[in-house]
């Protein structure tokens, strides 16, 4: 199922123009990651936020409020 | 008269006819044979909804003819039937059809000896469609869009659902599987359309896409609509369904013979396409709609004969052959319909005609509507969820369903009973499943509309149920307690019949790319490969004198694939330390140095230059696959640490030549006024210079293991250069090479290619590329993983290996002690060094080292280091 994502630079665009990283996790730089750190996820069933890239469009990266089960974005965040 | 071809004749249209239509006029009656008994079947339903008329049109099989409009079409054939579609000998199943009961392969064609026997012939004489032969097919495009609301079905439903949203302010999408009004029979519901659709037309909020059908409602609602040349994949907030829905096909002997008509579809020929569908006919109903379609089919001069109709149906109806509470049992004729049995009050009669006109209760067309049961924001309105309702009704309930608080799921209509008669009646017009498969099914235990589906194959064909699912739930509810037993079958994607190449939609040949020099590597006779979305020469022609080019003389490369970024701003140097394991601060303007990309896991994931500039930017190279992930990591990151930095991707933007080879700065002296020598631009230094009045930025490196100058310039300017370079070039016969060569030739200085020596989870230290890893800078991505790993010994280590004859093919497994000892990764059997190179990913021991051996059949490679041509680097620092 398919959904529009808003990128801050080009407005809503469908979902398959961007690129989806995963969920977001601290910062290497303030925390070194290593281990489970690294590689585990939360793997949420519900809101997270997460980074997406606009890799046909303007190539910005921004984070996103998605609730996984429905793909309802929080356009707030 | 404009015509089409319909095997080998030429058939005449008129403005407004469909396949159909001109067939008809050219006295065509047959128009395809059923799928297992090969029975003649005409046209029946005219609104695309029973498989009576499927045809090949164009080379496509399985098209209805009666929705497509002639103009469109260049040629028609009938599918099925041998040695004709007019007298196929196949027919004499029908006479057979006590031996061929539902399931019959499974019964009498026991054991597999049997069966290996009759399969060829059963699949000869099943299926209703042969897969053309074709070289190619074109791929319909895939296009993404976001309506609001879309509304499927531009009946009057749906026409007063797209105007009230619109209305409302909500943008909307309406598809019709044709054309609004294309299928309908003069009439009030004519006129409602007409009315409407101009209002429509000129809303600037409704887009209205004719010829587009919706082929399954997903989740999301996500809606694939099936366009001329592109699947449309639309994503709206909100569905409505308004499909409409079909006079039901009626039970009774004969009953799919030419000659009997849905009522509909009957009014559509006489009132629309003035054709006349017989002179004496009979009409049987239980519509308020009966009437409407008697008056338009003896304005165009038929005369009705016998008109049943129910008691309802009847009430105030004023015609000399009424006759109130009638049915039929039978049909007679062999070809076509020659006369009908009715029977009435327990008296049968035979009655004389040539028509038989079917306007019975009506059954929805929802089979997108159950799909889509369980999906939120879905809805349906008009005769798809009331099948049989008023125009006003059906009206007022696509204004109703837009403003609907919450779109309810759809209501499903609950099954209706259909009168039943004795006899053979065809129940699935589609598989050929006759009133007595179902029975025999139930005698067989199979007792629910689910699994009699599944074993008889009834709604299973082309029509999705369209004529049979209400016969299948009536059959089930007749015999059953159990509610659920006779609910509606599970109805999947698609709706309607998808070819291949529309489920494909969007998968596109790849992307092409190509350098500002394409054309000129196409003049030297290049040999191409891909690399990522690029084509870049293999080769051209002469791999050895490619190789003895570069190695004794001059040899030239397009490199203008090469990832190319320039990062500027006042966090450039932050941003790099914090990317790249090696040290950034400390590259002096116009020095570069080499740099591994790692991921945060310390697995190298790309590699190019980095060249510092005199503004205090910096000039970074990657690979040609991995420029944009390379370019995507730089800003993900300059994102996150929030740092002030301008990341420009310019691998389009400017071109890139290498010229490599003893002779090299011997040519470019020759084009430059600029300072060359070794002492003023010496190796790992990179300058500004001018070559043939092109501006370049020369990057001296020795990724080859010669002197080389890579020049980076406009791309708009390549030719020139690339040009100026072999005419400067000639008189030390400078060639053109191709990526073989590079292969060969950064091998054998044990160079490794990121992506082909080095796999997902590689390591700089496994890559043989330590060196390249400052551990004692305080961060970089990639080394809090790479220290705890410190410790760990080695897995898989990236080693060169020495063959003293041909070297194994790039992909090849080799052994120690005749167990597997890893891959080779890169191979080349080098003529000048007169041994085999390899590069291979070689298991460690428990000691964390490789074999000292390794073997590939007979022969038995020494394990090094990998630098074979000039170990101690002099040559590229001449």
């Amino acid at each position: 199922m398919g959904f529009l994502l808003t990128c801050p630079h080009c407005g809503p665009r469908d979902y398959t123009e961007f690129s989806f990283e995963g969920e977001l996790r601290p910062d290497p730089y303030e925390t070194p990651l290593t281990g489970m750190t690294l590689w585990a996820r939360e793997n949420v069933a519900g809101t997270q936020d997460e980074r997406w890239f606009h890799d046909l469009g303007c190539r910005r990266w921004f984070i996103v409020n998605r609730d996984t089960r429905t793909n309802e974005i929080d356009a707030d965040v | 008269m404009p015509t089409f071809d319909f095997e080998g004749r030429a058939i005449p249209y008129e403005p407004g006819d469909t396949v159909a239509s001109a067939l008809y006029r050219a006295d065509v009656r047959t128009f395809s044979r059923s799928f297992k008994f090969h029975r003649p079947r005409g046209l029946y339903c005219l609104t695309g909804d029973c498989p009576n008329c499927l045809c090949r049109v164009d080379g496509a099989g399985e098209v209805p003819a009666c929705t497509t409009p002639a103009e469109r079409v260049r040629a028609v054939e009938r599918e099925g039937g041998w040695p004709s579609p007019e007298r196929d000998a196949m027919a004499v199943n029908w006479r057979l059809r006590k031996l061929l009961p539902v399931g019959f392969y499974y019964k009498w064609v026991v054991g597999v000896q049997t069966w290996k026997r009759i399969e060829p012939m059963v699949r000869r004489a099943a299926g209703r469609s042969a897969i053309p032969a074709s070289d190619g097919v074109e791929l319909p495009i895939r296009r993404h869009v976001h309506p609001e609301l879309l509304v499927i079905g531009a009946g009057p439903a749906g026409l007063a659902a797209a105007l009230a949203a619109a209305e409302d302010g909500v943008r909307v999408l309406l598809v019709d599987e044709s054309r609004p009004g294309f299928e309908v029979a003069p009439g009030p519901t004519a006129d409602a359309i007409a009315e409407l659709l101009p209002q429509v037309e000129a809303h600037e909020r409704v887009e209205l896409l004719t010829d587009s059908a919706a082929l399954a409602v997903h989740e999301g609602p996500l809606v694939p609509i099936r366009r001329e040349g592109e699947l449309l994949v639309a994503e709206p907030r909100r569905v409505i369904v308004a499909t409409g829905a079909v006079e039901s096909h009626q039970l009774f002997a004969g009953n799919d013979l030419p000659g009997i008509w849905l009522a509909r579809g009957a009014a559509r020929m006489t009132g629309r396409h003035r054709l006349s569908i017989g002179t004496r006919v009979v009409v049987a109903g239980s519509t308020s709609e009966a009437l409407e379609h008697v008056r338009t089919l003896e304005a165009g001069g038929a005369r009705v004969e016998r008109l049943l109709l129910d008691a309802d149906a009847a009430a105030g109806v004023q015609h000399p052959a009424l006759r109130v509470g009638g049915r039929i049992v039978a049909a007679h004729g062999r070809r076509t319909l020659r006369a009908v049995t009715i029977e009435q009050g327990g008296r049968t009669e035979r009655i004389a005609c040539d028509a038989l006109v079917l306007a019975s209760a009506r059954v929805p067309r929802d089979g997108l509507l159950r799909q889509a049961h369980d999906v939120p924001g879905v809805s349906g309105a008009g005769e798809a969820v009331d099948p049989g309702c008023e125009l006003a009704a059906a009206l007022a309930s696509g204004r109703a369903a837009v403003r609907a608080e919450a779109a309810a799921p759809a209501a499903i209509p609950a099954p209706r009973t259909c009168a039943r008669a004795a006899g053979s009646g065809v129940a699935c017009l589609c598989e050929d499943v006759l009133q007595e498969d179902l029975e025999q099914a139930w005698k067989e235990g199979y007792r629910s509309t689910e699994i009699i589906k599944r074993y008889s194959t009834v709604t299973m064909g082309p029509c999705q149920g369209a004529m049979c699912h209400h016969h299948l739930k009536a059959f089930v509810a007749e015999r059953s307690d159990a509610p659920a037993a006779a609910g509606p079958t599970s109805a999947r994607p698609p709706a309607r019949p998808v070819r291949m190449s529309e489920l494909a939609a969007g998968v596109r040949h790849p992307i092409e790319e190509r350098t500002a020099l394409h054309e000129l590597h196409v003049a030297a006779g290049a040999r191409w490969e891909w690399a990522g979305h690029w084509r870049r020469p293999s080769n051209y022609g002469d791999v050895e004198r490619e190789y003895r080019a570069v190695r004794e003389r001059v040899g030239v490369m397009d490199v203008g694939t090469l990832g190319k970024v320039r990062v500027s701003g006042r966090d450039a140097v932050e941003l790099l330390e914090r990317i790249y394991p090696c040290n950034i601060g400390n590259i002096a303007p116009g020095r570069m140095r080499y740099g591994l990309v790692l991921s945060e896991a310390g697995h190298v994931i790309d590699d190019g230059v980095i060249c510092a500039l005199e503004d205090g930017a910096f000039y970074l190279t990657f690979t040609t696959t991995g420029a944009g992930g390379a370019e995507a990591w730089l800003r993900r990151w300059a994102a996150e640490w929030n740092l002030r930095v301008n990341i420009v991707n310019q691998t389009r933007a400017l071109g890139g030549i290498n010229l490599a080879g003893p002779r090299a700065r011997d040519v470019l002296e020759a084009l430059s006024t600029d300072e060359l020598s070794n002492e003023s631009f010496p190796y790992l230094h990179h300058r500004e210079i001018t070559v043939a009045g092109v501006p370049t930025r020369a990057i001296r490196l020795g990724f080859v293991g010669e002197l080389a100058y890579e020049l980076h310039h406009p791309a708009s300017q390549s030719r020139r250069l690339w040009e100026a370079l072999f005419e400067a070039g000639r008189r030390y016969d400078a060639a053109p090479h191709g990526l073989d060569v590079v292969n060969a030739l950064r091998l054998e200085k044990g160079h490794i290619i990121v992506g082909q020596d080095t796999d997902f989870d590689t390591t700089p230290a496994a890559a043989g590329i330590g060196w390249a890893v400052r551990g004692e800078k305080p961060f970089f991505l990639g080394k809090a993983e790479l220290e705890r790993r410190a410790g760990d010994p080695p897995q898989r280590v990236l080693r060169g290996i020495r063959w003293p004859g041909g070297a194994p093919p790039e992909g090849a497994v080799v052994t120690a002690a005749g167990a597997f000892a890893g891959a080779v990764t890169s191979s080349w059997d080098s003529g000048a060094l007169g041994h085999g190179v390899s590069l291979a990913l070689l298991q460690c021991g428990t000691d964390g080292e490789p074999p000292a051996t390794v073997a590939y059949g007979d022969a038995v490679g020494t394990v090094g280091d990998g630098v074979f041509y000039d170990p101690e680097g002099v040559k590229v620092r001449a």
